[in-house]
């Protein structure tokens, strides 16, 4: 077993982050449910590889995330940043033990919590009392689902994992909306690494020590504001402090950060941002992954799907549920380097991924992530090419039908149904999905293949968006379920998934337009952003290698770009 | 107006309008840190929307903790924490003195005045002020052995401004003890080498020095020992754990045995840098009974923890980077960065080094260490809201032994200063200046009374008396303080209240500079969002 310690930087990573525990969560249930689906049951993943166990004082046992979560002060809502499971004494803070004088009480306004929280709460009131006698609560699966549905602030709102009192970080006294909170250089400004740095760096060693044999960090980052000058520093110190240890890079962004920009500043503004942020924060990690579409609900991906653009709660949850497949090979247990087991196969490490992606041939590191959600049933006729006509990117800006022979691809197929309406074994799911490449006239140059039978199950707190064609487990109807517009947690149970890492010259022309900005706006000279660069902290000589940087990614997916973004 | 041309959505506030939007900005603030100051203020609770609780009476971190919103108030609370900062301590004066600057301009403001001439006399005045704390501060001889009680004195008056009496007495010798244990002659005073560590214990409030260190996690095998005795201590930075992830290395198995073959290559590489440490323990503690203890920066897996616990070292993976630097100030030997030529002299030594298990939480101490020049001050508290307060005072107090010492001068406190100078710049700088900016000169007199006003009233005292008793005190050739007890002046000297000369020179400087930005404010434009809003 090798541990994998997860980073969640910024509001929006924090949004996918919570549907991410959710998930793991609910297996954790599942897999515990004496009445559960048998499917859950064997699931054969580790969730060690996530998950550490530990004690409080009182000698109770806890197991929680390996998890580091830094967000904004007060967007945690309801939820305490300690958590709930060691905060075993209730206190009374009337006593003040370090001032005998005057005291003046500052009470903010307590945030209420929500139908769900307050039926989790419940729950576990009445299994402190009565055990296994647990008369459901008065509080419906409907209503919560109602109320997340039309009212979610926080990210905690939704989230109904216990985290350990390391896990959450708060930002304090930025003095900045969180509107205003835009940009690259206004992170940098109002957050200084050098006095908040070390306790967020505590927080990671605190994790990273437990681990016998760490295989890799995760990291989500919201990399749309200053939030990423946040993880770029965070991840410089930790490119430093543990070099030989891969990460793996999210950067995630919700569409509502694409509000139209009304000036020129504003455009040229943003341009930069994106540009700077992609440059710094691939500098540190070995894959970077770009999550986040202008509009999902409009996308190919949401073909099934009913997706408020509006609401992070809902499209966090589909770039969750992605990331979800792409990691499950980082716990399946490996049954030695060539058996596999008849649940999964496929198991990879951090490590393993990243090198076949990003470390042979063109060295290129930035990937594609694509998803089919919900995985189409495996036809007998159709073999696998269904699915692989079904698996769209979640990244922006690629190239739709970009032919690359060069291209690597790793892909994670699980819980998908074959014709008879039975799971697919995994062999059968690995037959039909080789036989489909067959099939394809470009061919990526390698693929590797994940298989697990265990879908992705859909807690209660999942939003509804899933399309009236979709049913209980997640199966692709025929005919539309009539009256209905978009069904949840309620209605669906699981789904089958497909999603895939795609190293390939698709993704160059969202490279390219980082580089075009970085060098027209940037490095030239007397460039009207200069003074806004200076502004943020960049002197010429730090954007020119940022610029040579990216040229070179450029350049390593084509050969023949050479100099065309010099002329423009 | 040409703005309004570009962009007739931007909000302009004229020249009155946009002063007095800064004067009150200044004044609330002020109004919020008011009651910090001194000891007898009042300390705050507050308690956020989720239940959690912060305590504090220092207004560096109420400033952090307060959703500002306001331009003005953001300018200057930015100030008041750069002010915190580079000397430590004083964001609450500095709050409290620009808020009073601005409240004088007022009056002469409203009398038509010109900013301008106000600020004029400040400057002067500001120039004379820092002249006059040259003389009024007390020198000290620092030298070799510093005067502990001096060191003391300071101390504690910043710590009962934080702390309860006989808390801030206790904690009092600690950071005079810890600062002087990482002293080093002809260097400046690293205060990251004291450890500052805490551990939440229900029914304990305590603190206490630990000269040696204190490691907030313990050795991960169930075989080392928890406890030993005469330690030789390695510091080193090497990975021994075994990477098959060196990230950039681009190699490929053919097939299932060379990969095994590869796995077992890598896996001895390891195992030989687990040999060397091995060899060295057996060198320098066969036929003894002196213990050997690995303290890595870096992992240290299962297999390679077996192998040392199988010879009774005890190792700890991972510590803090900071560590390595204090572990060799503390023990002495040097950080090793790889296993190649270790020898004995690379060694540290500490007389005990044990392990403390609070539920997962596991904490070794290394102790009775031949001549520190690192040390631990160990918090015990009952939750984080009282251990968070109790470090906010050890790091103010610190800050102030460090600072008496590089200042190599303290000014006499309780107000004693304020009084001195405000009578000093009224009656002789003022004569000495020509016009209007005497007026300036005599607003920045006045608002320097700030400081013991504040104090008199935050003990519940009727300010006008004491002012006039201080005054009086003063003009009949005394330098008097306010007893916080009875109201009557007193003997800053005798009752051992020192300030730190640095912060107050600071407040003096940086003060009159935002006030006068504030003061000479033509017009506020914001285009967005409504200036006029309730904060």
């Amino acid at each position: 077993m090798r541990e994998l310690v997860t980073v969640q930087v910024g509001e929006f990573a924090n949004f996918v982050g919570s549907h991410f525990w959710n998930f793991q969560d609910e297996l954790i249930g599942l897999a515990a449910d004496p009445l559960g689906d048998a499917v859950f049951k064997n699931q054969h993943l580790n969730m060690d590889v996530l998950y550490r166990s530990g004690e409080t004082q009182q000698g109770v046992l806890t197991y929680t995330p390996r998890l580091v979560s830094v967000g904004f002060k007060g967007g945690l809502g309801s939820v305490s940043a300690r958590g709930t499971l060691y905060n075993d004494d209730v206190d009374t803070p009337s006593d003040i033990v370090t001032w005998r004088g005057s005291v003046a009480t500052h009470h903010t306004e307590p945030r209420k919590k929500n139908l769900f929280l307050q039926s989790l709460s419940e729950e576990e009131q009445e299994n402190l009392v009565d055990g296994e006698n647990s008369s459901r609560g008065e509080i419906e699966d409907k209503d919560i689902v109602k109320c997340l549905e039309n009212d979610v602030t926080f990210w905690t709102d939704f989230s109904k994992v216990h985290y350990h009192p390391q896990s959450l970080y708060q930002l304090a006294g930025s003095w900045v909306d969180a509107q205003e909170f835009d940009n690259y250089g206004i992170g940098k400004e109002s957050f200084s690494w050098s006095l908040q740095g070390e306790d967020i760096d505590e927080r990671l060693r605190f994790f990273v020590e437990e681990c016998d044999h760490i295989q890799g960090f995760q990291f989500i980052v919201e990399d749309s504001g200053g939030f990423s000058a946040v993880a770029g520093d965070f991840l410089e110190s930790v490119a430093d402090e543990y070099s030989n240890t891969p990460v793996l890079l999210y950067s995630v962004r919700s569409p509502s950060s694409n509000v139209l920009r009304e000036n020129k500043r504003q455009i040229v503004s943003r341009d930069l941002h994106d540009a700077i942020s992609f440059a710094r924060l691939s500098s540190f990690c070995q894959l970077y992954v770009p999550v986040g579409l202008p509009s999902l609900s409009r996308s190919k991906a949401a073909t099934h799907l009913c997706i408020d653009d509006q609401k992070p709660y809902h499209c966090s949850a589909v770039y969750a549920a992605a990331l979800h497949s792409i990691g499950l090979p980082f716990r399946m247990e490996a049954q030695g380097p060539t058996t596999d087991s008849c649940y999964v196969s496929g198991a990879l490490h951090v490590n393993d991924m990243v090198r076949m992606l990003a470390g042979q041939g063109r060295q290129n590191m930035v990937a594609i992530l694509d998803v089919a959600m919900p995985a189409p049933t495996l036809l007998e006729k159709h073999l696998g090419q269904s699915l692989l006509g079904s698996l769209q990117p979640l990244t922006p800006e690629v190239k739709e039908d970009a032919e690359d022979l060069l291209a690597l691809e790793s892909m994670t197929v699980h819980g998908v149904f074959e014709s008879g309406g039975d799971r697919a074994s995994v062999s059968e799911l690995k037959d039909q999905i080789s036989a489909a490449y067959e099939g394809e006239t470009v061919r990526p140059m390698l693929c590797h293949l994940s298989a697990a039978q265990c879908p992705l199950p859909v807690p209660l707190s999942f939003p509804s968006i899933f399309g009236n064609l979709v049913g209980q487990h997640g199966q692709l109807l025929a005919t539309p379920i009539s009256g209905v517009s978009s069904r949840g947690s309620l209605d669906v149970y699981s789904i089958p998934m497909a999603a895939r890492l795609r190293s390939s010259n698709a993704v160059l022309p969202f490279i390219e337009r980082r580089l075009t900005n970085l060098l027209r706006h940037g490095t030239v000279q007397g460039s009207s952003a200069t003074p806004l660069l200076r502004s943020w902290g960049f002197g010429r000589e730090e954007l020119e290698d940022m610029g040579e940087s990216l040229s070179k990614m450029v350049l390593a997916l084509n050969p023949h770009s050479l100099t065309s973004s010099d002329s423009d | 107006m040409s703005l309004r041309v570009l962009n007739p959505n931007a909000e302009v506030l004229n020249k009155s309008a946009a002063l007095h939007m800064n004067i009150n900005a200044a004044k609330g603030l002020q109004d919020v840190l008011k009651s910090n100051l001194g000891p007898k203020g009042t300390i705050k609770m507050l308690v956020g929307g989720a239940g959690d609780i912060k305590l504090t009476k220092d207004g560096n971190t109420l400033l952090k903790e307060m959703q500002i919103q306001n331009p003005t108030a953001i300018m200057i609370a930015r100030t008041a924490v750069a002010q915190d900062d580079t000397s430590g301590d004083g964001t609450t004066s500095t709050v409290i003195f620009i808020g009073e600057l601005m409240k004088q301009s007022e009056r002469y403001i409203d009398e038509g005045m010109h900013p301008r001439v106000l600020v004029d006399g400040f400057e002067i005045a500001k120039r004379a002020t820092l002249q006059f704390l040259e003389k009024f501060k007390t020198p000290i001889v620092v030298g070799d052995e510093p005067d502990t009680e001096i060191l003391k004195m300071v101390a504690r008056t910043t710590l009962r401004t934080k702390l309860y009496e006989a808390l801030a007495d206790q904690l009092t010798d600690i950071v005079v003890n810890a600062v002087l244990c990482i002293r080093k002659p002809e260097e400046a005073i690293d205060l990251f080498m004291v450890e500052i560590m805490h551990m939440r214990h229900k029914f304990d409030v305590d603190t206490r020095l630990v000269e040696g260190l204190v490691l907030d996690h313990g050795s991960r095998h169930p075989d080392m020992k928890r406890r030993a005795e005469n330690c030789y201590i390695l510091t080193s930075n090497v990975s021994l754990e075994y990477d098959k992830s060196e990230v950039n290395a681009g190699f490929f198995y053919s097939n299932a045995e060379q990969r095994e073959a590869m796995v077992a290559a890598e896996r001895r590489q390891v195992d030989e840098r687990v040999k060397k440490i091995i060899e060295l323990k057996n060198k320098v503690c066969a036929g003894t009974d002196k213990n050997f203890v690995v303290i890595n920066q870096k992992g240290i897996d299962p297999p390679s923890l077996d192998l040392l616990a199988r010879e009774g070292i005890i190792a700890l993976r991972r510590a803090k980077r900071r560590n390595m630097e204090r572990l060799v100030l503390a023990c002495g030997g040097e950080a090793v960065n790889s296993v190649e030529n270790l020898t004995p002299d690379c060694l540290g030594w500490a007389g005990l080094v044990y392990e403390h298990v609070l539920g997962e939480e596991k904490y070794t101490f290394v102790e009775n260490v031949k001549n520190p020049h690192s040390c631990t001050i160990l918090i015990k508290g009952p939750n984080d809201h009282t251990i968070a307060q109790i470090k906010d005072a050890v790091r103010d107090g610190l800050r102030a032994v460090k600072n008496t010492i590089e200042d190599e001068s303290v000014v006499m406190g309780a107000g004693s200063f304020e009084v001195a100078a405000r009578q000093y710049l009224v009656n002789e700088v003022k004569k000495t200046v020509q016009g209007r900016a005497q007026l300036g000169v005599e607003a920045f007199a006045d608002a320097l009374l700030v400081v013991p006003k504040t104090l008199a009233e935050n003990s519940g005292l009727d300010t006008q008396d004491v002012l006039i008793a201080l005054k009086g005190a003063h003009d009949r050739g005394n330098i008097v303080g306010l007893s916080q007890h009875t109201g009557e002046p007193i003997d800053p000297q005798m009752e051992g209240i020192f300030d730190n000369y640095s912060v107050k020179r600071q407040i003096i400087n940086s003060g009159p500079v935002i006030a006068s930005q504030l003061l000479l404010v033509d017009e506020v434009i914001r285009a967005g969002r409504n200036m006029r809003k309730p904060t």
